[in-house]
């Protein structure tokens, strides 16, 4: 793994370790208001499929370069 | 097809559509509702003072106009003699149970209906268990007065259904229940191109199932995780092995392992026939496990187990005007991706080729 995709990884536990921990910890934050902040969860969680998929294509088209690159 | 993965409006509305969705499916308020009603079981004969908790609720402003009844069955209800207001959510209000019940069980249930003019009208089914000493349903029926629930108001402006328990969850309808119907039509458009590849051994049709595939599978993953959010906070668990948490587990591992397959092989036309063949399998797997084995058991999920699937009061017509935009939205994303992914595989397949006509290749 390159350097750049360590810190994307670490970005993205960065925004998964709150999210794991408002789920062990303190259940009445994600049960306040009317259990909203499970939609926020469940919004977030979407959103970091669609980014960890982008992700995987970024590194599919980075393949291809190099591939062109190495051919000239 | 050539054009259209080059155009950008149907990208940019997926997007508006999601942004609508977001707008619209995390504003619009819920339906007042009850919550905690306390206490919730008594006995026959006396006065039961109960205290209510509301949600979203306005019982400050609506005053003496409060109204509550016990409601036993759609003919028979009792009213609260006394109403106390004491805060926008909370209030106390005291009946009179009698002596005996127009009912020959031993414990009965009575719905919670509460109603103001600004507010509307609340119901909170099974809020009380009124328990008899003895029964004597003829003497109940006799001495029954009865208090009919008349001018019931209704709260003006549009609202998502209060469902117990769910509360504010019930907006994951938008963002969980869509992904499937979305990972249904991506993966109905991936078999049909199977299906294409097999009429013609057209490499480009394989590359588009592949691609609406990976789409299908992620949307699919998608869904197990966030229902499993959802249902932590609402079953208890992360994962109980609900019927068709197990089927769609189960299908999506299938299509998995058409990933799987793919690999195995090395050479192109192979590799494109045979996942072709294996995706129409998949599929014709899916369906079973995802919309037929779920229904024949019971399941906590709503619309198994006997009961109508996003009907009545699960999806109202508020809803659906959120719901059937979040469907096509994440079809139009998932489909703008699946595009992206077709595309790096079509460059991949002409720079192979180039290099295959060239003497330079290593």
């Amino acid at each position: 793994m390159k350097p750049a995709n360590w810190i994307i990884t670490a970005l993205f536990f960065s925004f998964f370790m709150p999210l794991a921990n408002a789920q062990s910890s303190s259940g009445d934050f994600m049960r306040s208001m009317g259990k909203m902040y499970v939609v926020v969860a469940v919004i977030l969680a979407v959103f970091i499929g669609i980014v960890l998929f982008l992700v995987y294509l970024d590194r599919r088209l980075t393949k291809i370069e190099n591939q062109i690159n190495d051919h000239g | 097809m050539q054009r259209l993965i080059r155009q950008h409006w149907w990208k940019a509305l997926g997007v508006l559509i999601l942004i609508y969705v977001f707008i619209a499916g995390m504003l619009i308020p819920l339906k007042p509702g009850i919550t905690i009603v306390t206490p919730s079981s008594t006995r026959t004969g006396g006065e039961l003072i109960i205290e209510v908790e509301g949600y979203n609720t306005n019982f400050d402003q609506a005053g003496d106009a409060v109204r509550m009844w016990l409601k036993m069955d759609d003919e028979r209800s009792l009213q609260a003699k006394r109403v106390e207001v004491l805060g926008p959510t909370r209030a106390q209000a005291a009946f009179i149970i009698p002596e005996y019940l127009p009912s020959n069980q031993k414990v009965q249930d009575f719905a919670l209906v509460i109603d103001n003019p600004v507010d509307g009208a609340a119901v909170r089914p099974n809020a009380v268990l009124v328990t008899q000493d003895s029964i004597d349903q003829e003497l109940g029926k006799q001495t029954w007065q009865n208090d009919p629930l008349t001018d019931l108001s209704q709260r003006g402006g549009i609202t998502f259904p209060f469902r117990n328990i769910l509360g504010e969850t019930i907006r994951n309808t938008y963002f969980h229940v869509s992904l499937w119907l979305a990972m249904m039509i991506i993966f109905i458009a991936a078999v049909v191109y199977s299906i294409k590849h097999l009429r013609g051994f057209n490499l480009d049709h394989d590359y588009w199932a592949a691609a609406l595939t990976a789409v299908g599978l992620l949307l699919g993953g998608l869904g197990l995780l966030t229902g499993g959010i959802w249902a932590q906070y609402t079953w208890g668990t992360f994962w109980s092995w609900d019927i068709k948490q197990f089927t769609t587990l189960i299908a999506l591992l299938i299509y998995l392992a058409y990933f799987v397959l793919r690999r195995a092989f090395p050479d192109e036309a192979q590799k494109a026939r045979i996942s072709a063949v294996y995706n129409i399998f998949a599929f014709v797997a899916l369906i079973p496990l995802i919309y037929v084995l779920p229904r024949l058991t019971d399941s906590l999920h709503p619309g198994n187990g006997g009961n109508p699937a996003l009907g009545g009061e699960d999806l109202d017509n508020t809803m659906r005007m959120v719901f059937y935009p979040a469907v096509i939205g994440w079809t139009l994303i998932g489909s703008w991706i699946a595009s992206l992914m077709y595309r790096s595989s079509k460059i991949e397949e002409q720079l192979l080729e180039n290099w295959e006509d060239s003497p330079t290749v290593d």
